[in-house]
């Protein structure tokens, strides 16, 4: 957690409406708010990228550039959730485009689980604040400089 | 004026020798003999001038023994020609020349005399003059130095008749002996409460004397930004102690059927909501007045359940609310709990005195005073009476005040325990980390102390198996917070129940930052993680000790002294290792309340989240400095208000307009802004009536609400408004005139949430990228008809709405939010980059008048009065009034009609002021700033629902919700977009 701006590195998952996921749980829409968590956030080393949806795609690409050459890593994780995911491969592919061939990819795929609550919005009283979990899928890409053997 | 100029001149002259002056004189001789023997003592020092005088300036001395004038004539006269005629024949060249040395030695005197009351050094020029030359005479060149240690004296002498000297102080050795410095802090306690951390918050912050405590405002070293960095990434550390905890006992169903009266269901989840009552989450609450749902609200409060105990119908339930609500609230909950009796004999003294002699009591025990050399002095003082007592709680409430209230009818108890608890609050996702850091589930005891009999509480809890096992499944839980990334997982509200070790036992060397540990969240058990986060804690493990009053007075009266707690530390072997064995009183019982974070909005969600600490009282700073030592970030009162604008929430007194306590802040807050303002010289204030704000040092609620009745009621478009409105501030104030008896429905702040919801849904853009048009198909959308029937409902209401600019610019309090012309939004869509409209200048009326009375104080009074053009039946009828009252009121008449105009200040009665400017204002930013979380000013207020509504008919899908914001001190528009958040 040395990087201060960690709000705004985290993927925010954007996916589809929530309650297309699980039909089994019937709700009524009205009695309850949707309130969905971030998502679990790991300590993360200088050289992880999270990338997200908000932020400017040429600022997350220029800072992978950044850590890349003027930052001294060999290699760089870049992190993609949800509606992110495009995004990162893209992140990836660019820096690999623009280094001529100097760089290598190498994706990994994961599901990530995620919370959400649901507040009985029901004047009654006698709901019981319900919390689901869904998954999602994520991607971290290794972009790094082979060894030199 | 002149008069004055007079005073100065003869101030001037006071010292002038009067012998320069001839008064007019027949003859030469005479008047030259007169001067002659006016002026003996001169003698020798004239002497060797008098034969120069005369020779050099033989023709101005004729000049002026001109008959006809008095004293002296400067320059030729016009009747000048009568010189020669009166010119002597001869001169006596003694009385000459002592009239001349007489006139020397004047001219010499006066001007080696200082005239009025400049002091010695004024004499100096100006390079040779030194700082500080008064108050230090060696400063001074030497020859000036007597004069001024003379001149020095005597204005000491002066100071000293005026005012008697201040009782000779004991020094400063003996001001800061412990028993005399205790007394001193007693002393300064007995007007604002202070909090158990004052001492330390008195040497870093700056301190405000608010609500009758004092608190601290702001830290006196810079760390804005690192404060909010540590709210978003580490912890920041807050002292919350002066809210108000309430504590009510009685049967379940009898207390919630008491509080169903202050709440409504309409705003939200009460205090009856399931899972709040079973004790496992804290809830918060809008209290109104007992049955008075929308138009009486007092506050919000936050409260919680303690956990059903098996078989019993008794609850208890603490209340936490705000000092400025509590005043408020407790009446009120006496009322609905119709608990009237107050309970004063054996509560009033066992309330106060036990904790004042608590402390001393461990100090008296034989152990803790193993120093020989303290005994001869506290012998000395239990000679003179009883030691200084450390107070601890309420040091201003009087001991006969009582605390508790008893119902005779159904058995309710209120408890007012203000101070008893205190409350710390962590904020920032690594709160969990700094507090698995600082504190430690309790150790338990062997099987040798158990067998002790002795009045502490834990060995008696240790005996009994069926608490040893919840304790061991509370520190489980616990435990499982290592496992955590982010405070922010845990389910909002959660509470937490605890038993730990005194955290002073284990404090760190030096500042450490506390980080989470990967290794140790590696080892928690996945599958127990998990179920903390989807569920939170189970309800056993919500309950705690501190509960219950006896435990927190034996955990209070048998705190381990510093003192003795160092002499531990010092025949520890090793130095810095832990404590151990740890001592028998070292056990406290805490309770853990998680804080959500940001809930509304879609961006930075759960920012701001944490965890609060409440502990029994007097262990406040136990508990803080080892917190301090994990490497938090302190902040005060004013850090809090940024937490709370981040979290776009509103912030207690400030952004409760409609609360009694909102309604003082507003004034207290108008006050302070007013006199602020005038403390600058009024060239350099801002002129507000010429930047067209109506009142830049508040926010005329009533008054917006009622002018957006009236326009919507005549069902006003863009055009049309601006007449209208003139017509109806004049009905208004000539209404308000006439009939203030007339009873007005006041203004409300709409909580509804079923309304909030349509209206927040009707804000949104519908076709805008990245946001879905969620739900929209279930609301109605918005129409004429749907607008009418709505504010048939709430046209008085105001609603908090959340405001974030759309380009650059940084929101300030009572900045206006105003309706975007058609105009204005078409330039807005043709070129991004423009930033806005400008208001054209306004005319001051009132500054000719200001300076009319200025010329003429006696007329003032009333053309102060004089009618301007908007304001005409208005100040008529004030006039007519005026006349009416007798003259004893007059000088007050003046004296407020001077302090009503001001220089740049609107005077009352205020204009219209939704139609004041050249866009139409639909409310005001309460709390504004730009927001590091956003990288935009964003700000937080108030509209009135009908302005919006009116807005929101007539602007275009794509433009929904877009309004212009505007500072006081500016006239540049800004635009902006409004969200409200449910």
């Amino acid at each position: 957690m040395t990087e201060p701006r960690n709000p705004s590195m985290s993927s925010i998952p954007q996916t589809g409406p929530a309650h297309t996921d699980s039909p089994a749980v019937e709700m009524d829409p009205v009695e309850y708010t949707l309130r969905k968590r971030l998502p679990r956030k790991l300590p993360k080393r200088r050289n992880d990228v999270y990338v997200n949806m908000k932020t400017d795609f040429r600022a997350q690409l220029a800072r992978c550039q950044k850590l890349l050459e003027g930052g001294g890593h060999r290699e760089i994780c870049v992190h993609g959730l949800g509606l992110a995911i495009n995004r990162a491969i893209n992140i990836a592919l660019q820096l690999q485009a623009s280094s001529q061939g100097a760089l290598q990819l190498a994706a990994n795929t994961s599901t990530v689980e995620l919370v959400d609550d649901l507040e009985p919005e029901d004047p009654d009283e006698a709901g019981e604040p319900m919390t689901r979990t869904r998954n999602n899928s994520a991607i971290h890409i290794k972009v790094f400089y082979p060894d030199a053997q | 004026m002149s008069a004055a100029k007079v005073k100065m001149r003869e101030k001037k002259m006071r010292n002038q020798p009067a012998s320069v002056q001839y008064p007019s004189s027949s003859s030469n001789v005479e008047s030259s003999t007169q001067n002659g023997a006016d002026a003996p003592g001169t003698g020798e020092n004239a002497d060797p001038l008098k034969g120069g005088l005369s020779e050099v300036h033989p023709s101005t001395e004729r000049k002026k023994k001109t008959p006809h004038q008095s004293g002296w004539v400067r320059g030729h006269h016009k009747d000048g020609g009568g010189y020669t005629k009166e010119m002597p024949k001869y001169i006596t060249a003694g009385a000459f020349a002592r009239a001349r040395a007489a006139e020397v030695s004047a001219m010499l005197k006066a001007v080696r005399k200082t005239t009025s009351s400049s002091h010695v050094f004024e004499a100096l020029p100006k390079h040779m003059r030194r700082r500080a030359m008064s108050h230090n005479t060696k400063r001074l060149p030497h020859r000036l130095r007597e004069v001024a240690n003379r001149m020095r004296e005597k204005s000491l002498q002066a100071g000293s008749k005026k005012k008697k000297e201040p009782a000779k102080s004991k020094s400063r050795k003996a001001r800061r002996r412990h028993g005399n410095l205790l007394l001193e802090f007693n002393r300064r306690q007995r007007k604002n409460i202070w909090l158990e951390t004052h001492i330390w918050h008195a040497k870093r912050f700056h301190m405000v004397k608010k609500w009758g405590y004092c608190l601290g405002d702001r830290p006196t070293y810079k760390c804005y930004r690192a404060c909010y960095r540590a709210m978003s990434s580490h912890c920041l550390l807050q002292d919350l102690s002066y809210y108000c905890c309430i504590e009510l006992q009685g049967d379940e169903d009898k207390l919630v059927a008491a509080l169903s009266q202050l709440t409504s269901k309409e705003a939200g989840p009460t205090f009856a909501a399931a899972l709040c009552l079973s004790g496992r989450r804290q809830g918060s609450v809008m209290v109104y007045r007992a049955g008075r749902y929308p138009s009486q609200p007092l506050g919000p409060v936050t409260f919680l359940w303690r956990p059903r105990t098996q078989g019993s119908m008794h609850r208890q339930l603490w209340i936490w609310a705000h000092p400025t609500l509590k005043q408020d609230l407790l009446p009120e909950l006496q009322t609905v709990c119709q608990c009237c009796e107050a309970v004063i004999p054996p509560a009033a003294p066992v309330e106060v005195n036990p904790t004042l002699e608590a402390d001393s009591e461990p100090e008296n025990t034989p152990e803790a005073k193993p120093v020989p050399g303290t005994k001869r002095k506290r012998s000395r003082k239990d000679a003179t009476g009883p030691p200084a007592k450390k107070i601890l709680g309420d040091g201003t409430r009087l001991p006969s005040t009582p605390v508790s209230w008893r119902s005779s009818s159904n058995g309710i108890v209120i408890n007012d325990l203000t101070m008893e608890i205190v409350r710390y609050r962590l904020i920032g996702p690594q709160s969990h980390s700094v507090l698995v850091d600082t504190l430690e589930a309790a150790t338990g005891c062997d099987e040798v102390q158990k067998s002790q009999t002795c009045s502490l509480w834990w060995p008696q809890h240790c005996s009994d198996e069926a608490k040893m096992t919840l304790h061991q499944q509370q520190a489980d839980i616990f435990n499982i917070l290592k496992g955590i990334y982010s405070t922010a997982e845990l389910p909002s509200g959660t509470v937490l129940g605890l038993t730990v070790d005194d955290p002073r036992l284990t404090l760190p060397r030096k500042r450490v930052k506390a980080l989470p540990c990967v290794k140790q969240a590696q080892e928690v058990d996945e599958e127990k993680r998990r179920k903390l986060m989807l569920e939170g804690v189970p309800e056993p493990c919500c309950q705690s000790f501190i509960w219950e009053q006896s435990v927190r007075d034996n955990v209070t009266d048998n705190k381990i002294s510093e003192q003795e707690l160092n002499r531990m530390r010092s025949e520890v072997l090793v130095p810095g290792s832990r404590l151990s064995p740890t001592p028998l009183q070292g056990r406290v019982p805490i309770l853990l309340v998680h804080q959500p974070g940001k809930q509304v909005g879609h961006e930075m969600s759960s920012w701001g989240a944490g965890w609060d600490l409440l502990l029994p009282k007097g262990w406040g700073m136990a508990f803080w400095i080892p917190l301090v030592y994990r490497g938090v970030r302190i902040g005060g009162l004013n850090m809090s208000l940024k937490h709370s604008q981040n979290k776009a929430a509103p912030h207690f007194p400030r952004d409760y307009p409609d609360c009694p306590a909102g309604m003082c802040f507003q004034e207290e807050q108008e006050a302070e802004l007013l006199d602020k303002f005038k403390r600058h010289p009024p060239a350099k204030r801002t002129n507000y009536i010429k930047h067209g704000c109506v009142a830049p040092f508040r926010c005329p609620w009533q008054q917006l609400a009622e002018e957006w009745e009236i326009i919507v009621q005549e069902g006003g478009s863009q055009a049309q408004i601006t007449a209208q409105a003139d017509a109806v501030t004049e009905e208004r104030t000539s209404q308000q005139a006439i009939s203030i008896t007339k009873p007005l429905s006041r203004f409300t702040v709409l909580r509804n949430r079923k309304a909030l919801r349509l209206l927040s849904a009707w804000c949104r853009p519908t076709t805008s990228k990245g946001q879905r048009p969620c739900r929209v198909g279930e609301l109605p959308p918005i129409s004429c008809e749907a607008v009418t029937s709505f504010l048939s409902a709430h046209a008085m209401s105001l609603v908090w709405v959340h405001v974030s600019l759309l380009s650059k610019g940084k929101p300030e309090y009572h900045a206006m939010l105003c309706v975007p012309t058609p105009e204005d939004l078409k330039a807005l869509g043709n070129r991004q980059g423009t930033g806005g409209p400008q208001e054209p200048p306004h005319r001051d009326h009132f500054k000719s008048r200001i300076k009319r009375r200025k010329k003429d104080p006696k007329k003032a009074a009333t053309s102060s009065v004089t009618p301007d053009k908007p304001d005409g039946k208005e100040a008529e009828l004030i006039f007519a009034s005026d006349l009416d009252t007798n003259a004893s009121k007059d000088p007050k008449s003046f004296s407020e009609s001077s302090s009503d105009l001001i220089l740049g200040l609107w005077p009352d009665p205020l204009p219209s002021v939704a139609s004041h400017c050249s866009r139409v204002t639909v409310g005001w930013v309460t709390q504004g700033d730009f927001s590091m979380s956003a990288g935009c000013g964003e700000a937080l207020g108030f509209v009135s629902v009908a302005g919006l509504l009116n807005t929101l008919l007539n602007q275009t899908s794509e433009h929904k919700g877009k309004l212009l914001l505007r500072n006081p001190t500016s006239l540049h528009y800004r635009f902006a977009k409004i969200n409200i958040e449910v």
